[in-house]
């Protein structure tokens, strides 16, 4: 059982335990759909869906599960909320939905949740749980807008699709390619541990 | 209880809300994921084939659906075709329209591709790509032009500049439509086309 603050619970996933930066899950995600930040927003907000309504399903069910099969009833519960999710970009956000391609349905899998229930929401209460969800989507919100802000000024010159770089700008294409993903989130992890560092000596 | 049959229990009740659950979200939203497939097709033939208010399927096969337009007074105003074909990484679907007599494209737009962004992608841009495939010859085999032309004017009817970097992309898309005409060419000719009507607004 947890017995942090709330606001430390909610804060933690901003920086101590950053999904991203510090536990390094989630990097299918990361480094797939940052290209762009809209992309990026809208896998961080289904991200968010996921994770906060199946840790609260999880939370509450924990008693009833037997040990043995939980991972099996986490799956199913995470996979049916992703369908929801998917389901919903579908109808109403279709553009996005087309451009996230297979990413959306993929959250099935992404470790920031599966993780969070077996760390979290299988031992603490639901309401805590709904914190800890909530501080883990942020960071992981965060995260994803910080790399594909980098990613979609350096590489198109734009933000949210519109120009914010001068004609004198050229894009480099590289960094929405593949490999400028895996550059920029190098980058990042290296500025994360030079802070941490910093932050540990004083 | 046993723990085996505990576990039984469990994951099936599980199983079985979720499923049950699904179900209805799926029924919810079924209707508006349809609609959005079909206004976005629609959007695409009144985009290939200038004037059309309404269109009707004339043909249906695999990856090759052949569509004509009609303007407001009922005449036609060509006829777009939705191809499907292999790209540089996966599908490439596209659309393009032709005049009724099948002499000229009138444009083309690509529906679905999962090209190399910033390279591959651009065959969805306009200055990039787009914009060649207007007003083409349709009467033989259309041809790239490597390295690309300096403007439109400069291309003759029958050719389609090549993206830069992307020449593969490009390429693929060719023979795309170069497929797809011959096979319209051939259905027409054949007069195969008594497909079902179906009005659209």
């Amino acid at each position: 059982m947890s017995t942090k603050s709330i606001g430390a619970e909610y804060l933690k996933g901003f920086w101590d335990e950053n999904p991203v930066f510090r536990q390094l899950l989630g990097m299918c995600p990361t480094l797939a759909v940052t290209g762009t930040v809209i992309t990026g927003l809208a896998m961080g907000l289904a991200t968010t869906f996921v994770l906060i309504f199946s840790s609260l399903v999880v939370s509450s069910i924990k008693r009833l599960i037997p040990a043995q099969v939980r991972i099996a009833s986490y799956i199913v519960v995470i996979a049916s909320f992703v369908t929801i999710a998917d389901q919903f970009l579908k109808a109403y956000f279709y553009p996005i939905s087309k451009a996230m391609g297979p990413y959306v349905p993929l959250i099935v899998v992404n470790c920031i949740i599966l993780g969070r229930q077996e760390a979290f929401a299988s031992k603490n209460s639901v309401g805590r749980s709904f914190i800890d969800a909530l501080g883990m989507s942020s960071g992981f919100i965060l995260a994803l807008l910080v790399l594909s802000t980098i990613r979609e000024i350096l590489g198109a010159g734009t933000f949210l699709g519109y120009q914010v770089m001068g004609a004198w700008f050229k894009p480099w294409t590289i960094m929405i390619l593949p490999a400028g993903a895996f550059l920029t989130l190098g980058v990042l992890l290296g500025i994360a541990l030079v802070i941490e560092r910093k932050t540990m000596r004083s | 209880m046993s723990l085996s049959s505990r576990m039984i229990i469990v994951l099936t009740t599980v199983g079985l809300i979720s499923g049950g659950f699904l179900a209805g979200v799926a029924q919810l939203t079924k209707e508006r994921v349809a609609l959005n497939i079909q206004k976005e097709i629609e959007e695409a033939i009144v985009e290939v084939v200038p004037g059309t208010t309404q269109n009707q399927k004339l043909h249906q096969e695999e990856d090759f659906t052949i569509f004509s337009g009609q303007d407001e007074s009922g005449n036609t105003t060509g006829y777009a075709v939705q191809a499907t074909g292999i790209g540089f990484q996966d599908k490439i679907t596209l659309m393009f329209g032709i005049n009724d007599s099948l002499q000229k494209i009138t444009g083309l737009t690509i529906i679905d591709q999962k090209e190399t962004p910033g390279l591959g992608a651009k065959i969805t841009d306009w200055n990039a790509f787009l914009q060649f495939w207007e007003n083409r010859d349709a009467s033989g085999q259309l041809t790239l032009r490597k390295p690309p032309a300096g403007s439109l004017e400069e291309l003759s009817t029958s050719e389609i500049n090549t993206i830069t970097g992307a020449t593969i992309s490009s390429q693929k898309v060719l023979e795309i439509v170069n497929l797809s005409l011959e096979k319209l060419k051939k259905i027409i000719s054949e007069g195969k086309i008594a497909g079902e009507r179906q009005d659209v607004n």
